[in-house]
């Protein structure tokens, strides 16, 4: 129990001891856990944003009035066989009709008169599974075009593609950041603890000399090293607290579709995993620091 | 008590501080280390303590070979042996009874029991009165037997002082050595590393002589030179 007193002082005093590089470490703590808390907020609302285009994303098959029901349903079984197909659905020129009938009844200025035959084709509608594999699927799809069966193919995941390339983007571009960042700060605390270890040599010596075991030397530090981290935490999660509705609203307006999550769940999820994830880097650094420093 | 084998000692930089080192020392004796500056004094000491290991040899303190000690038995090993510096390390933001207690506190020893043992060991070193002093408002005998108090608070079996005296006037050297003399009629072993020859030689006892790290002479009742 004293021992654990003894831990806590010694690293509450070696964080105060010297306080601008203490209060320095901790506020690149601070930043680098602010950086990392809004790429994971943005990637999580690209992502859902993506898997909500993703539902929608279809190819259309249009079919051949002449092509005969044995040949669309090979075609259809082909299509459902491709593992990024979801489902395939046959709409006939009677139901494309219809579709039609109660889109325009919505909209008066368009009225559809009485028609005497129906200009509509049939069609297959190809839901996904992966909006990645849009692309690729249609290219192979477009081989039957002009072969008797499929008339004319239509794809628009070009809105997915777009999105799916800033997602990648986004997500290389930020772990790249976010490593450097994660570098420049496990610098800063292994230096922290460095100078730490320094102005506790001689009770190091002294504790070594009366048979003080290594655990005990060292817990002061790593402890000191995640006192860093949990003042970067608290730092870092009062910021966003503060600035995260501005942005979340700023967001929001800039991209309607991006359906930001800030369910108190999240919430909570979020502000743990920002407090152990800094808990970590605290001990990592400065237990990398002790390693270095402390080899008797 | 200390059994040393054949050992030499060489630090990385290539020089040989101890060769061919053999040396007894038995429980209850009361041993000086002399020699010139230089002479391996401290290095001896230091793999006592498996501050240092010995490059050739073995080294064999109250049974164990320190080479063979891990973790936390190197811990154990120097609980029981205390040692005593000439520059004292003593902790300036603690009073005397606080650093005395420290050998406890990092130890793991934190009982009442404990607190009687800090208080037994002043009271024996003479600076019961001095207890809520700060090292520096002590003089250098009372910081050294502060230290004294420090080596002796777990009971060692064995008490190792390098150059215990060399900060010290005479007078004080005096009073601190017969505090070791003491500890020592109490039943701890005892090896002091020193340069003082009034001392060596008013109190006749073994003397380990060691030039350019060897041992050129070990006499029962001996004197500070040849
Ligand atoms: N850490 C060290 N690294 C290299 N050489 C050392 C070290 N400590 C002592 N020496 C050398 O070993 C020899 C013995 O030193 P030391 O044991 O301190 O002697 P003494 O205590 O008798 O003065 C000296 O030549 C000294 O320069
Ligand atoms: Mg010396």
């Amino acid at each position: 129990m004293r021992r654990l007193a003894f831990v806590v002082a010694a690293a509450w005093q070696g964080f105060w001891r010297n306080p601008a590089m203490s209060v320095a470490s901790t506020l690149t703590v601070a930043l680098m856990l602010v950086l990392a808390t809004f790429f994971a907020i943005t990637n999580r609302g690209l992502q859902q944003a993506v898997a909500l285009l993703e539902q929608k994303v279809e190819l259309v098959l249009y079919l051949e009035d002449s092509a005969r029901p044995t040949e669309i349903l090979a075609l259809k079984s082909r299509i459902e066989a491709d593992p990024a197909v979801q489902s395939v659905a046959f709409i006939s020129k009677e139901q494309a009709i219809e579709r039609l009938r109660q889109a325009t009844e919505r909209s008066r200025d368009l009225a559809l008169g009485e028609l005497d035959n129906n200009p509509l084709p049939a069609s297959l509608e190809v839901k996904l599974a992966r909006a990645q594999e849009a692309g690729r699927l249609a290219s192979t799809l477009r081989r039957e075009e002009g072969l008797g069966v499929v008339s004319e193919i239509v794809d628009n995941p070009a809105v997915v593609d777009n999105l799916l390339t800033i997602t990648r983007v986004l997500s290389i571009g930020g772990i790249a950041v976010l490593v450097m960042m994660l570098l420049v700060t496990l610098f800063v605390i292994v230096n922290t603890i460095r100078i730490a270890v320094t102005a506790r040599r001689d009770e190091i010596e002294i504790m070594r000399l009366v048979g003080a075991s290594d655990r005990l030397i060292r817990w002061p530090f790593i402890l000191e090293g995640m006192l860093v981290g949990a003042f970067g935490a608290v730092l870092a999660l009062t910021a966003i607290g503060a600035g995260a509705p501005a942005v979340a609203d700023a967001l929001t307006q800039f991209a309607g579709i991006v359906p930001l999550d800030f369910s108190p769940v999240f919430l909570a999820q979020l502000g743990g995993a920002v407090f152990g994830f800094a808990l970590l880097v605290g001990a990592a650094g400065a237990g990398w620091s002790v390693r270095a420093h402390l080899t008797a | 008590m200390i059994a040393l084998d054949d050992v030499s000692k060489c630090y990385p930089n290539g020089a040989y501080a101890l060769r061919d080192l053999d040396l007894r020392i038995e429980t209850g004796e009361f041993a000086f280390l002399v020699g010139s500056s230089g002479a391996g004094k401290s290095t001896l000491i230091r793999l006592l303590v498996r501050d240092e290991l010995p490059t050739t040899g073995r080294v064999r303190v109250d049974g164990a070979d320190v080479a063979k000690l891990k973790g936390s038995a190197v811990s154990k090993l120097r609980q029981r042996v205390g040692v005593v510096f000439q520059d004292f390390k003593l902790l300036p933001q603690r009073t005397v009874a606080e650093n005395v207690e420290f050998a406890l506190l990092v130890t793991g020893h934190t009982g009442r029991k404990e607190a009687e043992a800090a208080e037994h060991a002043l009271s024996l070193v003479g600076l019961a009165h001095r207890r809520h002093h700060f090292p520096r408002e002590l003089s250098g005998g009372e910081q050294q037997r502060t230290a004294i108090a420090r080596a002796l608070v777990s009971h060692p079996r064995l008490v190792i002082a390098d150059e215990p005296t060399g900060n010290l006037d005479p007078v004080t050297s005096w009073e601190i050595i017969k505090l070791l003399v003491r500890v020592n009629e109490l039943g701890t072993t005892l090896v002091i590393a020193t340069h003082n020859a009034d001392i060596v030689n008013a109190l006749r006892r073994r003397v380990i002589h060691l030039d350019h790290g060897r041992i050129v002479r070990d006499e029962r009742e001996g004197q500070y030179a040849a």
